[in-house]
């Protein structure tokens, strides 16, 4: 089919051999000691760059329209709903007044 | 024609093509046998599966439902002990929500509409499409086993940690009803992808009809909210199954946490259940007013508000559960603003009928039915969104009142519109207006004989799933049990009428209404495919000003004409050349 | 609008009676997908959603209890897991290219290495049942000083449990893939089964890219 994007084999080893090495990162990273929350906010920045490489080069959608891109935005916004006013809760709760 | 610089305007020649009134050979006899309907993949036979499996739902439910009017009758026990009332009111709520109000408009209308008001021969994904039917089935069979094995006492709402802890059939309820989710989300899916990828030429965003701009929303909410019911009901199982104790707070859980993940689908999902049908109240009320539909792009925007918005307001399920009161102010803040643009259709809709040429067939009864018991339930939703009187009103017969006022009175009523609305076109038969409009009346009557009382019961501090009450309440209980019996005649001469008409009713010609939407300018009941040409769109849905044969017009070809707006090449013109 | 597609390029590229031509087909199958993979990302998302709740209120809980988990093999999962996703973006590319010996051998590397990360989970899985880390009320590990050790297996068990039966689910699909090419059913023109199931499978990856730091790797 005509306007398919093909990648060479070059780029998808070059894509997967970052992935490698990130992960390496990721792991090395633990053996430093960063105080928190600044550790779990590496973790997740590392594993975000991770996905977004998998997600654009080898799920193509650097290449695809435009609405699959925002699609996959859309459900982690709606993510982010869920956890974001539920953190809401679960964080803000007072203990009950002793005396009742 | 520009011949000068690459213009992608394309002129095409079509045709009209009238379709064929009083069909010989149609969807339903064209392929013979048991075995094809049960291995169809075409989208009406589908729709009409899922309609009779919705309709018998609605039979149960309303069955449990006057059982539990009955026994509040008198404020001692009538026939029923507490613990068998704890069990009809759970199956009342569970069986109308999930096997009549989710897949009522949806799977059923929806699925016989969306390709032919999109000009497509099918949805995109048809096998999916029975496999979602199937799915449907198989979590009915699991839940109505469960039934029967055990039943179930927790309230619809499952909460922890009585759920997790009673000895009823919790965990084989939670996984018929995790399979019966999968069938909403494949439907979802399927239809965002046909509304996406399957519109005839013509066919702009601005020139879809309303009600696959509320099915659209509709999808969105079910691809995006049904599965964190999955994951919940998926975790209830667990927790009943391996005492994981996320939701238990002798092992550390929380149960509140449940109602969290409970809730944050259960609220989209009552959009779900009524944004449909505020989609085929857009059909109606202007078939029936012979006029353009008034705000046209606050409708269709509205929709996707609801679908947004619904997602944000979870909480006000949720104000005296333990929640943070920061949360509770957030949430109450934000169910006000979901009011809003609910509040826009309304008007829109009135607009709508305002000055045009009203005719007062049955579903438009039901549409006027509809703004009137929708607009009760809408305002009551925002009095007990408001915190401070949330407080008191939780848990009483305010609440029962209002949400049978939108589910009932909103969606209910709305799927009859559309029932009736689209009967010529499903089964090619009319029905008597007589009767329906008997039926109407009574169930109007009977609705509000109902549920009335319930405010004041409610608001008096009558509480909810109570099998009995105190003297004081009485009245109202024996007004609403003569209501609830009233709509049970009014159902019954329905199904008598509607039963009459399929075997005895006069051939419904293919536009009865005279509406200018697509379904219409197929014949009633469609052929196989739908179409045998491609049609081509000119006009917007609702232009009633513009004469009949200007939205039958298509060109030749067995397939469907992509409108592929996203690389802008094709645009269909004004200027067509009309052959008769 | 014409249509220039022939009756013989329609059955070359298997396109059913409701869609115009093969490329609408595949885009719509694609588009398909991605809706699919949305559902997805939302029920992951209430797991990685009571871990979040948890986690902020048992922070050293999350601690402690991370030690159980072999940093090693979690690495090692994570490694063969992405090489997965490499290969099956090769036998998509082999599809693209009609090599359909090399759509095959790539099928059968990716199904390899998501068979090894299975067995080093069930390696994973039954050590630690041997020392009673159950999961739930069948918990009778005495090796980490925390009352409510069990909610973080618990989540640990859904969360990679969960996981596991997606792997499962790929394995599947993947097979089936092979099954068809063997049968010369996939070519350049005609390669969408390839192209969703591969996206389905990267999404089994990033899911797992995120559960391996925030479960193994809490320090």
């Amino acid at each position: 089919m005509s306007g398919h994007h093909i990648s060479s084999a070059k780029f998808l080893w070059i894509i997967a051999t970052s992935l490698f090495f990130l992960t390496f990162v990721t792991v090395a990273v633990t053996w430093i000691n960063i105080p928190e929350p600044w550790n779990v906010v590496m973790a997740i920045a590392i594993a975000c760059v991770k996905a977004t490489l998998v997600l654009a080069f080898f799920m193509n959608l650097y290449w695809d329209s435009r609405f699959n891109t925002m699609l996959f935005i859309a459900s982690i916004m709606f993510f982010f709903i869920l956890i974001g006013i539920t953190l809401l809760d679960t964080l803000f709760r007072v203990d009950p007044v002793p005396s009742f | 024609m520009a011949t000068t610089e690459a213009s992608n305007i394309k002129k095409i020649q079509v045709q009209r093509y009238k379709p064929e009134e009083y069909p010989e050979k149609h969807f339903m006899n064209q392929e013979k046998g048991i075995w094809a309907w049960m291995t169809t993949v075409d989208h009406k036979k589908i729709g009409l599966m899922f309609l009779c499996s919705a309709l018998f739902f609605f039979f149960v439910g309303g069955v449990l439902a006057l059982l539990l009017r009955t026994e509040l009758l008198t404020p001692a026990r009538s026939f029923m002990d507490s613990n068998v009332y704890n069990q009809v009111f759970t199956l009342h709520g569970a069986i109308m929500i999930f096997f009549f109000l989710i897949p009522a408009v949806p799977s059923a209308l929806g699925n016989f509409v969306l390709p032919l008001q999109l000009g497509a021969k099918d949805v995109a994904f048809p096998r999916l499409n029975l496999a979602s039917f199937y799915i449907y089935v198989t979590g009915a069979v699991i839940v109505l086993y469960a039934i029967f094995t055990g039943g179930i006492d927790t309230g619809w709402t499952f909460y922890t940690p009585y759920s997790a802890t009673t000895s009823t059939n919790v965990l084989l309820i939670t996984f018929g009803l995790f399979i019966l989710g999968f069938s909403s989300i494949l439907t979802g899916l399927n239809f965002i992808v046909t509304i996406h990828k399957l519109r005839a030429p013509g066919i702009t965003w601005n020139r879809l009809p309303l009600n696959l701009w509320a099915l659209y929303a509709t999808s969105i909410i079910q691809v995006l909210a049904t599965p964190v019911l999955a994951i919940t009901l998926l975790l209830l199982t667990m927790e009943r199954a391996l005492g994981i104790g996320i939701f238990d707070p002798n092992l550390g859980g929380d149960p509140v946490l449940f109602q969290h993940f409970f809730w944050f689908y259960s609220h989209p999902a009552v959009y779900i259940m009524i944004v449909p049908g505020f989609g085929i109240i857009s059909e109606v009320i202007s078939t029936f007013s012979k006029k353009i539909i008034f705000g046209y792009w606050a409708i269709a925007l509205s929709s996707l508000a609801i679908a947004l918005i619904g997602f944000l307001v979870w909480g006000h399920h949720m104000f005296v559960s333990g929640q943070s009161s920061l949360a509770n102010m957030v949430f109450s803040f934000l169910t006000f603003l979901v009011g809003i643009p609910t509040g826009i259709k309304i008007f829109n809709w009135i607009a709508t009928m305002y000055r045009g040429s009203i005719d007062l067939k049955t579903p438009m009864l039901y549409a006027m039915a509809f703004l009137f018991l929708f607009t009760i339930g809408g305002f009551t939703g925002i009095m007990i969104g408001t915190l401070s009187v949330n407080i008191h009103l939780h848990d009483t017969y305010y609440i029962v009142a209002h949400f049978h006022y939108v589910m009932m009175g909103g969606m209910a009523i709305a799927f009859l519109a559309g029932l009736h609305y689209w009967w010529p076109k499903i089964f090619g038969k009319m029905y008597s207006e007589f009767w329906g409009r008997i039926s109407c009346a009574l169930i109007f009557i009977g609705f509000n004989m109902t549920f009335l009382p319930q405010f004041v019961m409610g608001s008096q501090g009558m509480p909810r799933r109570y099998h009995n009450y105190i003297d004081q309440f009485q009245p109202f209980h024996q007004l609403s049990t003569v209501g609830a019996y009233t709509m049970g005649v009014a159902f019954l001469i329905m199904a008598a009428y509607l039963l009459y008409s399929l075997l005895k009713g006069p051939k419904a010609p293919a536009n009865p209404w005279g509406s200018r939407a697509m379904e219409w300018q197929a014949s009633s009941p469609p052929t196989l495919h739908n179409f045998e040409h491609t049609p081509v769109i000119i006009n917007g849905p609702y232009d009633y000003h513009k004469p009949m044969s200007e939205f039958q017009l298509g060109i030749a070809g067995s397939h469907n004409g992509h409108h592929d707006h996203a690389k802008g090449s094709v645009n269909v013109p004004e200027t067509v050349t009309e052959k008769e | 609008m014409s249509d220039t597609t022939t009756a013989e390029e329609r059955k070359v590229q298997h396109v059913q009676h409701h869609f115009v031509d093969g490329e609408q087909q595949f885009e719509t199958a694609k588009l398909g997908m991605w809706v699919f993979l949305v559902t997805e990302i939302l029920f992951f998302g209430g797991l990685f959603a009571a871990y979040i709740v948890y986690r902020s209120w048992y922070p050293e809980l999350y601690t402690m209890a991370s030690t159980e988990l072999d940093t090693f093999w979690g690495t090692v999962n994570t490694i063969v897991l992405i090489g997965s996703s490499l290969t099956v973006a090769m036998a998509i590319r082999s599809a693209q290219l009609n090599q359909i010996k090399g759509l095959i051998y790539n099928l059968y590397i990716t199904i390899g290495l998501a068979c090894t990360f299975m067995v080093i989970k069930y390696f994973e899985y039954a050590h630690k049942f041997e020392i009673g880390i159950l999961p739930g009320r069948h918990y009778t590990y005495e090796g980490i000083a925390h009352e409510k050790a069990n909610i973080f297996f618990s989540i640990y068990y859904m969360m990679t449990g969960l996981h596991g039966i997606h792997v499962i689910i790929g394995i599947g699909l993947m097979i089936w893939l092979v099954v068809k090419a063997k049968r010369n059913i996939f070519h350049s023109e005609y390669y969408t089964p390839v192209e969703i199931t591969g996206l389905y499978w990267h999404l089994v990856d990033i899911i797992w890219i995120f559960l391996f730091p925030l479960l193994y790797l809490i320090d």
